[in-house]
């Protein structure tokens, strides 16, 4: 007996959908690859609002046309940036779907003072978005009006000097001035760049040194007297000169510094998503837009610096040694 | 008529001219102040986008009238249910919520309203005319005078405590171990944080605040029916009840302005804010009253002091922002991220460069202090509802509002359970016998005192004669002194005089 299988419209229309479905799938699987398919959250370790903030959404506002999505940022002030990346590591799975947007110079010396309970081998900055040298800063009203008067009264007196906190770059340029100098600094730290500038105005220290960013904003309320690393802004600064020009040092740059990274184990698992995100991070300087952007948010033209993996990793390593060589006047140890 | 009376004119007229932003914005703020975690600074941050949208003047206008009245926001929820919307309204509950709960909630309201913008507004006009003298208060307050302020405020827990010392004393001391929690300000060493990096920063304020006072209150009246004491008290609310207000703040005129005068003085110090002010102004209020004791049961002056004080502060933290380019607090840091956007320079130039900005600040604040006075008064008798509604509705509102400002500034789930816990504390604390406002008081200010501590003694390499190396510290050390023994001498004259025994 021939049985013969005749189709009926019920099996016709689940044939269809099934055989649909089939031909629909290698692209549903090639659209789940194609990297990024959703958004990308993006950890920052301080506040809202705050500088590293406004970079974010400066540099993310050309950056997501480059790739192609959506940047969510997270914010975890706290612990001097320390919250931030204990729960980057501790929570955010390695699928370079997470990054974050840290300043590696005061947070990488976090980690000189007191490591984190993550291994910091395990995640790298790739993309730097800018440079903001440290600077040595007077009030208008100091007596101190030039360098050479901090020097010698420091070689009189022991000098209190505010800055941000112990952990800064900018403290170590002091240090290093002071031990190429002889003065005698007392770090002071004011707890932020608003203490730390009204410290030198009112006089509560003899003078503070900072970020130069802060110090520009202060306007004339200030007077820059030294650059710990180039003078990218001429007259803004005061014309002041590089420490390694005016004291024939070879200190590396102190600076805050601005960068994405990500876990190590994603740039090592997915490869070609770490290159998407590499490649359209580096276009983004290419593109005019995120000068203007830079610029709408009050970021200073010239310090907006690209710097790849291989820039960070290396201004990082020498932040953990400048740390690990002066840690006992940072930390008190 | 001189130039800058023709400028100061031509300023008032373009400012007056964005009354269609003012008037809003000051209900805005009324919102925000209110809502214990949010607050104008996080307000102008998430509304960034928009004031940069806006013109220059528009943008300025927004922020001022946005900042002054989310001050006088905050004292509207203190007042009604005990929840101080920030922690410089953290004084205000001490003697508006017990009128609160007398039924006098619709006075307590005006008068708060009337002391806030009488105080805002003098507080202003003083800025304005000596705003170059006030900028050189920073110079001389450095941290060894600012150990001595805080101690002003510190020392109202003694005066607490003399309800009952040893209890006071206790809780003083406990809110002052719980403020120590946290990184030191030196080396970031970390102290009884118990592996928590949340309170690496220390105790974070909101939820300290919220949990003490609001969380703790909403259980304590969970267990009765209304927030007034008696049901007898609910009086209908009427037009005569805020005059009554009224009359009451503009009798004591004087209060309102001696007391946002120490809110303008410490404003004009950076760092220094309105949750020092108003501890201060209400010490300083209390050691001079000549019924001291009626402080803490809903005495018109104890609520006066600390609103003239905090609305003092406002137009205070302008001075060093317009004159010296420092921002006296965390609003004007923001206000000035939005205006260097637009191109505006502080510092000692502005007055030169851009006078229109420089008076356009406190023309705007002066004006917006003016309107609130119109526009939220009449409100004092509608808000007054809120202490009649059944506590089966109110405490639940309560703890839910304030968890969600508990969460807030920071966005942890952890600062939700600290508000939770610092309600079980507050809670145990009220019905033992402990009063909160003992503890709150070293919450807030033990840290301030700390910090000013440690960076006296790091600028003195651990000298602690540093405390009476300057003259002016030496001076308020002796007005400290003044100020705590002279109450005390004042009190026993009235004893006597009240006795007809002779003084010898």
């Amino acid at each position: 007996m021939t049985v013969i299988n005749t189709m009926n419209r019920r099996g016709f229309l689940k044939t269809t959908v099934a055989a649909s479905g089939a031909l629909a799938l290698p692209g549903i699987v090639r659209a789940q690859d194609a990297y990024p398919s959703r958004n990308i959250n993006t950890i920052i370790p301080t506040a809202e609002g705050g500088g590293a903030d406004r970079n974010f959404r400066a540099f993310t506002s050309v950056w997501k046309n480059k790739l192609g999505t959506e940047f969510e940022p997270g914010y975890y002030p706290g612990a001097s940036g320390r919250v931030g990346y204990e729960i980057y590591m501790g929570k955010h799975e390695p699928d370079a779907y997470s990054l974050i947007f840290g300043n590696m110079g005061p947070e990488v010396l976090n980690w000189a003072m007191q490591a984190p309970d993550f291994d910091i081998n395990d995640y790298f900055y790739f993309g730097q978005v800018d440079v903001d040298p440290c600077c040595l800063f007077v009030g208008a009203e100091s007596p101190l009006q030039t360098l050479d008067d901090v020097i010698a009264e420091g070689k009189k007196r022991r000098l209190t000097v505010g800055t941000s906190r112990m952990a800064h770059p900018a403290s170590i340029g002091l240090l290093a001035l002071g031990e190429k100098t002889g003065a005698d600094f007392n770090l002071v730290p004011l707890q932020g760049g608003k203490g730390t500038v009204a410290g030198a105005v009112t006089g509560e220290v003899d003078f503070s040194v900072l970020t130069s960013g802060s110090v520009i904003a202060a306007g004339e309320s200030v007077k820059t007297l030294l650059v710990f690393g180039k003078n990218r802004v001429g007259e803004r600064l005061n014309n002041a000169p590089d420490i390694n020009d005016a004291f024939g040092m070879d200190l590396p740059e102190m600076l805050s510094a601005r960068a994405f990274g990500i876990h190590r184990k994603a740039a090592e698992d997915f490869p070609d998503r770490y290159e998407k995100l590499t490649t359209t991070f580096r276009e983004c300087f290419d593109d005019p837009a995120l000068m203007e952007a830079y610029l709408a948010t009050g970021g200073t033209p010239e310090y907006l610096s690209y710097g790849g993996a291989e820039e960070c990793g290396a201004f990082a390593a020498s932040m953990l040694e400048l740390g690990a060589r002066y840690k006992s006047l940072l930390s008190g140890a | 008529m001189d130039n800058t009376t023709a400028l100061l004119f031509e300023v008032f007229l373009e400012t007056a001219s964005f009354w269609y932003i003012i008037v809003p914005t000051i209900f805005l703020g009324l919102i925000v102040g209110g809502i214990p975690g949010f607050s104008a600074a996080n307000t102008i941050i998430i509304l960034m986008p928009l004031t940069l949208a806006m013109s220059l003047q528009g943008g300025l206008v927004f922020m001022v009238a946005l900042y002054c009245s989310a001050r006088m926001g905050a004292g509207i929820p203190a007042i009604l249910v005990n929840i101080p919307g920030t922690a410089g309204a953290a004084a205000t509950p001490l003697d508006g919520y017990p009128m609160a709960k007398q039924g006098k909630g619709q006075q307590a309201l005006s008068i708060s309203f009337v002391a806030s913008c009488i105080g805002g507004l003098l507080t202003t006009i003083i800025a304005l005319a000596a705003m170059p003298i006030l900028a050189r208060v920073g110079f001389y307050m450095h941290s060894t005078e600012m150990i001595v302020v805080m101690l002003f405020g510190i020392s109202l827990i003694a005066s607490i405590a003399a309800q009952d010392m040893v209890k006071g004393l206790i809780a003083g001391f406990l809110g002052l171990m719980i403020g120590s929690i946290g990184t030191d300000v030196v080396y970031a060493t970390p102290r009884g944080t118990f592996g928590f990096l949340e309170l690496y920063d220390g105790v974070p304020l909101i939820p300290a605040l919220v949990g003490l006072f609001a969380v703790s209150e909403a259980f304590i009246i969970i267990e009765k029916k209304l927030i007034v004491t008696h049901e007898g008290d609910v009086r209908k609310p009427s037009w005569h009840a805020t005059f009554e207000g009224v009359n009451i703040a503009l009798k004591r005129w004087w209060h309102i302005v001696w007391t946002s005068i120490i809110g303008l003085v410490i404003g004009v110090i950076p760092g220094a804010g309105a949750s020092i002010a108003s501890f201060v102004a209400y010490q300083q209020s209390r050691s001079f009253s000549k019924t001291p004791e009626l402080y803490g049961t809903g005495h018109p002056e104890g609520l006066i002091a600390p609103e003239a004080a905090n609305n003092g502060v406002t137009s205070g933290t302008l001075v060093p922002l317009l004159v010296l380019g420092i921002p006296g607090g965390a609003t004007a840091a923001i206000m000035l991220v939005v205006l260097q956007y637009h191109g505006v320079s502080f510092g000692p130039s502005l007055f030169e460069n851009q006078p229109k900005v420089g008076y356009g600040m406190f023309m705007a604040m002066a004006i917006s202090y003016v309107l609130m006075i119109f526009t939220i008064l009449p409100l004092s008798r509608y808000m007054s509802h809120v202490t009649t509604i059944p506590t089966i509705y109110l405490a639940p509102m309560i703890i839910s509002f304030t968890l969600v400002g508990a969460f807030v500034p920071r966005e942890y789930m952890f600062d939700l359970y600290l508000a939770l816990g610092f309600g079980v504390l507050g809670y145990i604390a009220r019905r033992t016998g402990y009063h909160v406002a003992a503890i709150l008081i070293g919450v807030i200010l033990g840290p301030l005192l700390e910090k000013y501590f440690l960076w006296s003694l790091k600028k003195s390499d651990g000298d602690i004669m540093v405390l009476f190396s300057s003259n002016l510290g030496n001076i308020l050390w002796l007005c400290l002194l003044l100020s705590l023994v002279l109450p005390a001498i004042f009190a026993l004259q009235r004893k006597r005089k009240s006795q007809g025994i002779p003084i010898q």
